[in-house]
């Protein structure tokens, strides 16, 4: 007993503070998961399988499966091929202007892809600009059906062009991170490039592939605004959303919960399982010479279309966006043939809109304040201190990665219905909650990262001077990770102001709507709807922009850590 | 003035036992000096001073007060680290001025006390300056500085001097030896570099492997180690390999060059015994001729014939190795090199007094 408490650096400080993180991991994510599985396998007779039988029985349930998990593996196989080229070039060369075409990556992150779906059916309807341009030009007779076909593959484009920044990042880190002197031990063996990127390269950057990869493929896999937007409702997230009114009644949406959680460990255990072993130390950087190097001018030429066209093509939903915010009259033209900003003065004046905003703000506001509370601390314990259970906590802190928002939003609405935190009477704390849980990792990581580049000797030295463990904590450690605290608060804020799924499973009545729940019910509404979910889509995309600009700033290169698994 | 004891103390490191059983006197106003190779335990010690660490066994005392129930902050000891850790953050001033704001030092007063340590140091120029705005040096003087500013109860330094260069570090022994002498204050000061040791110390406690091997002012340790190992690491010396034939005032050793006289150590040994006779390079004289006399000039004096093997001239003196019959080698020094020539390959006669001989119980080196 003695030895287990030397081991550990335990007072009754830290053993509370243990304590309340440990209830609150439970009470918010292992109790509503653990609810949904009980609901899953339990009738009122037992344990029972009966459920899962009626799920994948039914043709039907077996092929919403089999879309998602195709809508996933498409997505994460398009942005493969999107980002490869792109780390590359970026990695790999020195040209003028490379900065700004870093930047012009991100960008696409900056719009939920449910708005950008807004944007799209404008563009890609059957009367819509693209059809209208090609007929102009004479290339087709027909308008083209480009949405046909059960809309799977605008779904795919859209979400693969939202994400593929995600996957940017992931591979532009691991490319950064191999070994130059690796690859030219190889080049020194007589491989060519091809060769070379194929037997070494690529295989040392696979173990950052696959923590992007799984990312990527857990968000298309349970996105749910994209394809309510497209009405692809044959997929797991869009079920799941219907079910969440009659939970009561039917059970399947916990059957289908279930479903997601076990497919989304599987692919998770898979991409670990790949990476077999873990990952590569690589050998020390003594004098290795950076692998960068100055760009030809055709390289730079060849740069600069790649980026630029994979830009121009991931900007088009926001066009169609943009277009859209500020359309008068547009019927049966390329652009539209009147522009007005009064839509933009309605998101000011109209009541859901006017208010949601408040709302989101309200609730991003304070989800971002337990973030940084709750982060820091884990972060701390984490990176400072031996607590028992150690690898649990840090397991715990990340598993939100890994939990879709749609299962953890479905679990609160079902695991604290008839409780004080009902969803449906008032959907505020557990809002409040679902964004902080969601965005934790991101902020633990930030944390982390600066607690890790902080040496303990700076700590230690304010110590030996008299400082108490809390003075040294906000006198010292806090100013000298500063910037990694900004750069995880403001994605935390951002990212909760335009979370989708949480958002339009908690807030049920319309005095609660966040930014997000508002746009959808406005574009569901004829006369004026989409053009003013378009404006706030607009407004939202502005205030995501600015925030991963500054948390850029105050990142550098490794904001790319943040957004993996 | 306040004195350090360790009290039996052990503190294990993960599966190493860093600390072992030691004890330990360290009079007030003492420059005590903690010495050893990498991993004998000297810093962890010094932490468990400073309070990082809490002894799993035994106790610290100052002044004969257990301070195993006072948290690190509260023990108003002044630790220079390593590395410096200066908070980047904040300028010199504010570096310097951080222990005494933990104190509720009068603003007037701060500021006093701030300039006279920064003087001490003779940093007062850079008061404004944040910390990577300094070279290596001037880091080591604020460092030195925001310690002793805290008039500190004892002052900690954990090899403050490693990571400067080699003439600047000489220079700086002499200047932190004048501190202490002017603040006149108890300083434990960590370091593996004997001659930083050897030079600055009041008191020298050698360590390995965790545990006390010897303590003594740097003269005694110089002049009677009590172990190889002390030997060895002190300065430098020849160990040759030998078996005790006689005991007494006088202590005879045989090994296979020769037989050698000693007048000192063999402590607790008995005849028979394999030991080590140590002998300084530098109290070997060589004279030329390689056939021995038979008869040394006196009972008092060693001839050992040998084989030169290699020699590098330094200006001010001369090293030889020189290869014995049993073909271990001895190191030799002559201060002020005559000119005449020698030879790789000439046979010298090595002369050493008994008096400079000391025979240790024999024990394997290294770390």
């Amino acid at each position: 007993m003695t030895s287990w408490l030397r081991r550990h650096d335990l007072n009754p400080a830290n053993a509370m503070v243990l304590i309340f993180l440990w209830a609150f991991f439970i009470v918010f994510m292992l109790y509503p998961l653990g609810y949904v599985f009980s609901n899953a396998f339990f009738t009122a007779e037992g344990f029972s399988l009966v459920f899962m039988k009626l799920m994948f029985s039914s043709p039907n349930n077996t092929i919403i499966l089999a879309n998602s998990v195709n809508l996933g593996l498409a997505v994460t196989l398009f942005t493969t091929l999107l980002s490869l080229p792109l780390a590359l070039l970026l990695v790999r060369y020195n040209f003028p202007g490379k900065g700004l075409m870093n930047g012009l990556i991100l960008i696409p992150m900056v719009l939920p892809p449910f708005v950008g779906a807004i944007g799209m059916r404008q563009l890609l309807a059957r009367f819509g600009s693209i059809n209208l341009l090609l007929l102009e030009m004479g290339v087709i007779s027909q308008p083209i059906d480009w949405l046909g076909g059960g809309s799977f593959w605008g779904v795919v484009i859209l979400e693969a062009l939202h994400l593929y920044p995600i996957m940017y990042l992931n591979l532009a880190a691991a490319l950064a991170n191999v070994d130059p002197s690796l690859e030219e031990a190889a080049k020194n063996m007589g491989a060519n490039s091809l060769k070379l990127f194929r037997t070494v390269t690529f295989p040392l950057m696979l173990p950052g592939y696959f923590a992007g990869a799984i990312i990527v493929f857990i968000w298309a896999f349970t996105d749910l605004g994209t394809p309510l937007v497209f009405e692809y409702r044959e997929v797991v997230a869009v079920q799941i959303f219907n079910m969440v009114t009659d939970l009561h009644q039917n059970p399947m949406g916990y059957a289908f919960v279930v479903a997601v959680i076990v497919l989304t460990l599987f692919f998770f255990y898979l991409s670990k399982r790949i990476l077999g072993g873990g990952r590569y130390e690589m050998l020390g950087r003594g004098h290795v010479a950076s692998a960068m190097r100055p760009a030809s001018p055709s390289m730079t030429v060849i740069a600069y279309a790649v980026v630029l066209g994979i830009s121009a093509l991931a900007l088009i939903p926001h066009l169609g966006v943009l277009l859209t915010s500020v359309t008068k009259r547009w019927f049966l033209s390329v652009l539209p043939s009147e522009y007005t900003f009064q839509f933009y003065k309605d998101v000011f004046s109209h009541d859901l809109t006017l208010l949601s905003i408040k709302n989101s703000l309200f609730l991003s506001s304070l989800s971002t304040i337990i973030d940084v509370v709750l982060g820091v601390t884990i972060a701390y314990l984490l990176a400072r201190k031996r607590v028992p259970g150690r690898a649990v906590l840090d397991a715990l802190a990340m598993l939100p990665l890994a939990l879709p928002g749609l299962v953890l939003a479905f679990g609160y609405v079902a695991a604290f219905s008839a409780t004080p935190l009902d969803a449906r009477v008032n959907p505020i704390p557990l809002l409040v909650i679902a964004y902080a849980v969601r965005r934790l990792p991101y902020m633990v990581r930030a944390a982390y990262a600066g607690f890790q580049q902080t040496s303990v000797v700076l700590e230690e030295a304010a110590i030996n001077l008299g400082a108490s463990p809390m003075k040294t904590l906000y006198q010292i450690t806090m100013p000298l990770i500063f910037a990694n605290l900004i750069a995880g608060a403001v994605l935390s804020f951002s990212f909760a102001m335009l979370e989708v799924s949480d958002s339009l499973i908690l807030a049920s009545k319309e005095q609660y709507y966040p930014i997000t729940k508002a746009i959808y019910a406005l574009l569901g509404r004829l006369a004026d709807g989409p053009y003013i979910a378009s404006a706030m889509g607009i407004l939202g995309l502005l205030l995501l922009a600015g925030s991963l600009f500054i948390a850029g700033r105050f990142f550098g290169r490794r904001m790319g850590e943040l957004f993996r698994a | 003035m306040v004195s350090v004891k360790f009290e039996s103390v052990s503190k294990m490191l993960g599966q190493s036992r860093a600390v072992d059983n030691l004890t330990l006197d360290i009079g007030a106003e003492e420059l005590f000096f903690l010495l050893g190779p990498s991993g004998c335990g000297k810093t962890t010690a010094l932490r468990l001073v400073a309070g990082f660490y809490t002894p799993d066994n035994g106790q610290i005392l100052f002044n004969g007060q257990d301070q195993s129930p006072v948290p690190p902050h509260k023990r108003n000891t002044g630790m220079v680290f390593q590395n410096y850790a200066l908070w980047p953050h904040m300028d010199v001033q504010n570096n310097v001025a951080y222990g005494l704001k933990m104190r509720r030092v009068s603003e007037a007063e701060k500021e006093k006390r701030v300039r006279h340590a920064l003087e001490i140091v003779h940093m007062q120029a850079y008061a404004g300056r944040m910390p990577n705005q300094l070279s290596g040096g001037q880091q080591q003087r604020v460092a030195l500085a925001r310690a002793l500013v805290i008039e500190p109860d004892v002052v900690l330094l954990d090899e403050p001097l490693s990571n400067l260069d080699a003439k600047l570090r000489v220079e700086m022994r002499t200047q932190i030896k004048d501190i202490h002498r002017k603040i006149g204050r108890t300083m434990i000061y960590v370091t593996h570099d004997q001659a930083e040791a050897l030079s600055m110390a009041d008191r020298i406690a050698v360590m390995r492997r965790g545990r006390l091997v010897q303590v003594g002012t740097p003269h005694e340790l110089y002049t009677r180690p009590e172990s190889a190992f002390v030997a060895a690491f002190i300065g430098g010396t020849n160990l040759l390999r030998g078996t005790l034939e006689e005991v007494g005032d006088l202590i005879t050793i045989k090994t296979q060059a020769g037989m050698v006289r000693a007048k000192n150590g063999a402590k607790g040994l008995k005849r028979g015994e394999p030991v080590f006779c140590s002998v300084r390079p530098e109290a070997v004289r060589l004279r030329p001729g390689g056939e021995s006399s038979g008869r040394p000039e006196s009972d008092s004096t060693n001839e050992l014939i040998g084989e030169v093997q290699s020699m590098m001239y330094l200006g001010d003196n001369e090293q030889y190795s020189i290869r014995l019959a049993d073909s271990a080698v001895v190191r030799a020094v002559e201060y002020n090199p005559p000119t005449r020539k020698t030879n790789v390959g000439d046979r010298l006669a090595l002369q050493f007094d008994a008096q400079a001989v000391v025979v240790l119980p024999q024990e394997e080196l290294g770390d």
